[in-house]
């Protein structure tokens, strides 16, 4: 629906210049057309289709109507700014950028919500901490990994060049340094990094074909698992901590029928890569052998000379392989999956034949794209939050029954990361005005880029109170416990004070107020009548507004579902 | 915590949270009354034969006395007197007419008609990191699937979702060893309550700025608006936090099971002042009150110097302690309910070092399981005469973890699909050990 142009522009002053003309119709439309056209908000009013968005929606659509699967109407504005928002900053909106997004025309709201958020360091941010979460979940505070994360994401390097850098693990100083942590937190088991690569890079959980071809992939022999390990066999640490490889030395395995192979180094499509390791005398390897137990004990020993890098081997196959892709499927899928609930291949480790994705072509040709984009993850993540499919209801009104996930005919409700909720609910917990409006962040970005840093570092103290989301989540009593009983949660986050909502709440006029207050500030929504009524009779109880009773119902709110969820 | 304070429980049990006073939403609303009408919800879309399985969850138990380190199987349960790697303790005749134990264990010997002991463990993984993770997960971990630890396994199968209690909850005091346990791919749900540090769970107690009914009014106000959301919202990822919040009050309620100050001193007295006695009195009480699995860590029985005066001690406060907990489950009742396990990451080489110690060793050893589900006064398989090898009834981690699993009637080769992987209980080819099971 388009603004109406009246409810811009003083009406009397358009009104009063047209009534005296004779053509008055023609003179209308032209002098609107004069007035309006070239303004800046005029030329917004219609948003240029994203064609990769476009290209999805068709898809899915098309899927849909094929099936006769009723897909769920868009989420409301407040709902789309709420779930955008997370997704892209990693925190709910503040109630002043909420005014400043109702006020958009509605065409080209979202286009310009997702390009203001996109160009916040609240996107870095968020970014590297979901690159974060996907690559190294066992370590949520890895400060190197993540300062080289941190640093690759504002580059905007590449992900094909992000992958290059984690899996050679070259020495490297400054920021670049911590793209070794992928490697050197897994080199002690070989299973883990080998897997892990194949997980998290390509999509493919090989490792039951480890002790037998996968019993229940074709795709996958022992040949493609033990051809994997072959790229990282020679992987070890030097005592300064350093990620190397050895010159020579391959993997041997035991097939199922006891026969002793030597693996060759095989990448999941079946390329099988030459190795082109040289031939060394006894006495050399000797050396090199004696030279490689000194480096892995002293500080300074001399590093010994690598001709052939089978992980860089492994780089440049994979990025080789124009077929199956298997580095831009995974992250478009998982990318997908993290935006949308789930992925176009689900569970995202299995990537084979006998789990085809929901929607095989446009997976195909968004791989094909995501490449001949240099691997642009920024332009990837705009697409899908300008899907029409990203921006289903999470609610499912319709009598006929949920459609099932991978239709994506509605949206799903998802659990907030452990920084997602903790940023949020510092943002939740303080007054509207304590946060700058949307026009001065833009005038002054420095001061926003520092005030979300302390934010993202304020998030840190809190987020090892809330579990990382996993498959089939469940969220467990101890975060209950903590939310119902810690000092922290009381003392803190319900603290009274200045810039405070407990002290705005306190303090709002009458019950309505207050309840509008608390809902636009943390639920980035008006009250409904229910919600603004409950607050009603929760001050009903007292006499006055004690702070307990604000504290409670803020506290109520933030332990609530509708908070701890992206819906 | 400090600043905490525990909400008093009813004579020593957990006990529904009373009604708010002011009774905001007419108390209709508050936790532990809603968490009981769906459970019956619950019960209702069952099968009539899952009907009754369903209603005895929470009935059964698993304590694990697990000793961390490695317990010496030469000092417990397979002394091998006279042999060059015997050592200087004697073996004594028990109860059960031709079954030998340790001398270090005169206690327990008069119970073995109670236990049955698996002389025959070959374990292989000799490290502490990698036999702990083995002995507790029945297999080793595969790369890209993190396996739960029979703790959570136990908590899955034996507990009821929306139990008021904890379903797995781990002691472990000592700094030397100390792991928290992990529920795997079965998630935050079954994680143990683990406590390290003080004897209480965390964030059970009531906060000083709070009273009882403000605590409550609060809860039933977050249950109110929670529950629109819910209400619109599907699936079981949303539904957990409800049911996540439904349990607050009766963890808190059950804090007071840890508080050992509300048995009888009479009994307390019976356990001893060690603090592995107190813990173990603690796991009887959780026991009592429905935790499904509790482990009590005793540690350190890493003895590579001085092995036999570290089992002179250890062995001593392990046969007090084991002997009055099987004796008080049994007047309770409650042995025929609840497996008591003894197990650590491996046992102890027969070979004495210059230390006068023993080594780690997982080669040939030997672990003991009493009460529910056990034939007791067994021995299952045997070492040869210096306790080098397993000589009859060779038992992997996954045997064992299958014949735990069996003995407390969970199937063992029930399997959990783990994105498309189906995943048994116990490791694919486990066999239970028949001649320990009723």
């Amino acid at each position: 629906m388009l603004p109406d142009p009246f409810s811009i522009f003083p009406l009397r002053a358009v009104t009063g210049s047209v009534v005296r003309c004779d053509f008055a119709p023609v003179c209308r439309l032209l002098l609107v057309l004069a007035l309006f056209g070239p303004l800046p908000c005029a030329a917004a009013q219609t948003a240029d289709p994203d064609p990769v968005a476009v290209l999805i929606d068709t898809a899915i659509d098309q899927q849909n109507t094929a099936a006769g699967i009723t897909i769920a109407p868009q989420a409301d504005p407040d709902t789309l700014l709420r779930r955008t928002t997370l997704d892209l900053a990693g925190r709910i909106p503040t109630s002043r950028e909420r005014d400043w997004y109702l006020q958009l025309p509605a065409e080209t709201r979202q286009q310009q919500l997702v390009d203001r958020l996109m160009q916040l360091p609240d996107f870095e941010f968020h970014l590297r901490n979901s690159l974060d979460e996907m690559l190294l979940p066992e370590r949520p505070n890895d400060g190197e990994f993540r300062e080289y994360l941190l640093t690759a994401v504002r580059e905007r390097r590449p992900w094909s060049r992000m992958f290059r850098e984690m899996l050679l693990a070259a020495p490297a100083e400054g920021p670049d340094k911590g793209a070794a942590q992928f490697v050197r937190s897994r080199v002690r088991e070989l299973d883990d990094l080998t897997n892990d690569t194949a997980v998290l890079f390509f999509g493919v959980n090989i490792s039951c074909a480890k002790c037998h071809d996968h019993p229940l992939v074709a795709d996958w022999k022992q040949d493609h698992y033990y051809g994997m390990q072959a790229f990282f066999h020679r992987t070890f640490t030097s005592k300064k901590n350093l990620i190397l490889e050895k010159p020579f030395g391959g993997v041997k395995f035991r097939t199922t029928a006891g026969a002793d192979r030597d693996a060759v180094l095989m990448f999941l499509n079946g390329a099988v890569v030459t190795d082109a390791t040289p031939t060394y005398s006894d006495e050399e390897k000797k050396s090199a052998e004696e030279q490689i137990r000194r480096l892995e004990r002293e500080d300074d020993a001399q590093p010994v000379p690598v001709s052939f890098s089978p992980r860089q081997a492994l780089a440049d196959t994979a990025l080789a392989d124009q077929q199956q892709q298997y580095l831009a499927r995974n992250i478009i899928n998982r990318t997908w999956a993290r935006l949308v609930g789930t992925g176009f291949v689900d569970p995202p480790d299995q990537m084979h034949s006998g789990n085809p994705a929901s929607h095989p072509e446009l997976l195909q040709s968004l791989g094909t794209d995501l490449v001949t984009h240099d691997y642009d993850l920024r332009r990837l993540i705009r697409s899908i939050v300008l899907t029409k499919a990203y921006a289903r209801a999470s609610i499912w009104t319709t009598e006929t029954p949920l459609p099932a996930a991978q239709t994506f005919a509605v949206a799903v409700a998802r659990p907030l990361t452990p920084r997602q909720l903790s940023a949020s609910l510092l943002i939740a917990t303080r007054t509207s005005e304590s946060w700058p409006a949307v026009d001065e962040v833009t005038a002054r970005p420095e001061e926003w880029q520092k005030r979300r840093t302390d934010l993202e570092n304020q998030a840190n103290g809190w987020m090892r109170e809330f579990e990382q989301p996993s498959r089939d989540f469940q969220i467990a009593v101890d975060e209950a416990l903590f939310f119902s009983n810690n000092d922290r949660v009381q003392n803190d986050l319900l603290r009274d004070g200045g810039d405070r909502l407990v002290n705005s709440l306190k303090t709002a006029e009458t019950p309505q107020q207050a309840a509008r207050l608390l809902w636009t500030v943390a639920c980035s929504r008006e009250p409904a009548e229910a919600d603004t009524q409950v607050v009603v009779d929760w001050f009903a109880r007292a006499a006055q507004r004690r702070e307990a009773d604000v504290q409670a119902l803020l506290w109520a709110v933030l332990a609530g579902a509708e908070f701890r969820f992206n819906h | 915590m400090s600043g905490q304070r525990l909400i008093p429980v009813p004579s020593g049990l957990v006990h529904p949270a009373g009604v708010s006073r002011r009774g905001f939403l007419g108390g209709a609303a508050v936790g532990v009354g809603g968490a009981l009408a769906t459970d019956m919800r619950g019960v209702q879309g069952l099968r009539a034969e899952e009907i009754a399985g369903e209603l005895r969850r929470g009935e059964k138990h698993v304590i694990l006395l697990w000793l961390a380190g490695g317990a010496s199987q030469l000092e417990t349960w397979d002394p091998k007197p006279g042999a060059k790697t015997g050592g200087p303790f004697a073996a004594i005749p028990t109860n059960v007419s031709g079954i030998q134990v340790s001398e270090l264990l005169p206690k327990l010997a008069q119970r073995m008609h109670l236990t049955a002991v698996i002389r025959s463990l070959n374990t292989k993984i000799a490290d502490h990191g990698g036999g702990a993770d083995l002995m507790e997960r029945g297999r080793p971990d595969d790369p890209g699937l993190r396996y739960p630890d029979l703790g959570a396994v136990v908590a899955k199968e034996l507990g009821r979702l929306e139990s008021t209690v904890p379903d797995y909850v781990s002691l472990y005091t000592s700094t030397e060893g100390r792991r928290k346990g992990t529920s795997g791919f079965l998630g935050a749900r079954y994680a143990p309550l683990f406590l390290a540090e003080n004897m209480a769970p965390p964030n059970t107690g009531l906060h000083e700025r709070l009273t009882a009914a403000e605590h409550q009014d609060r809860a039933a106000l977050r249950d109110l608006l929670s529950k629109r959301f819910t209400a619109e919202h599907r699936g079981s990822t949303v539904g957990s936090l409800n049911s996540a919040y439904q349990r607050v009050q009766g963890m808190m309620a059950s804090a007071g099971l840890f508080n050992i100050e509300q048995e009888p001193a009479e009994v307390r007295a019976r356990y001893g002042p060690t603090q592995f006695g107190e813990q173990c009195l603690i796991a009887r009480r959780l026991v009592e009150a429905g935790v499904p699995f509790v482990k009590v860590a005793r540690a350190w029985w890493d003895s590579h110097g001085q092995n036999f005066e570290t089992h002179l001690e250890l062995c001593a406060d392990l046969d007090h302690c084991m002997s009055v907990l099987l004796d008080d489950l049994q007047q309770r009742g409650l042995l025929e309910k609840t497996l008591v396990i003894t197990l650590g990451e491996f046992g102890r080489t027969p070979g004495i070092n210059a230390s006068l110690g023993r080594d780690h060793f997982a080669s040939a050893w030997s672990c003991s399981l009493s009460g529910m589900g056990i034939r007791g006064g067994v021995v299952h398989g045997a070492t040869d005469a210096e306790g080098q090898t397993v000589k009859d009834g060779e038992a992997s981690a996954a045997d064992l973890f299958a014949t735990i699993l069996q003995a407390v009637g969970i199937d063992h080769t029930h399997e959990y699909m783990v994105g498309s992987r189906p995943t048994p209980l116990a490791d694919f080819g486990s066999q239970p050990i028949r001649s320990v099971l009723v």
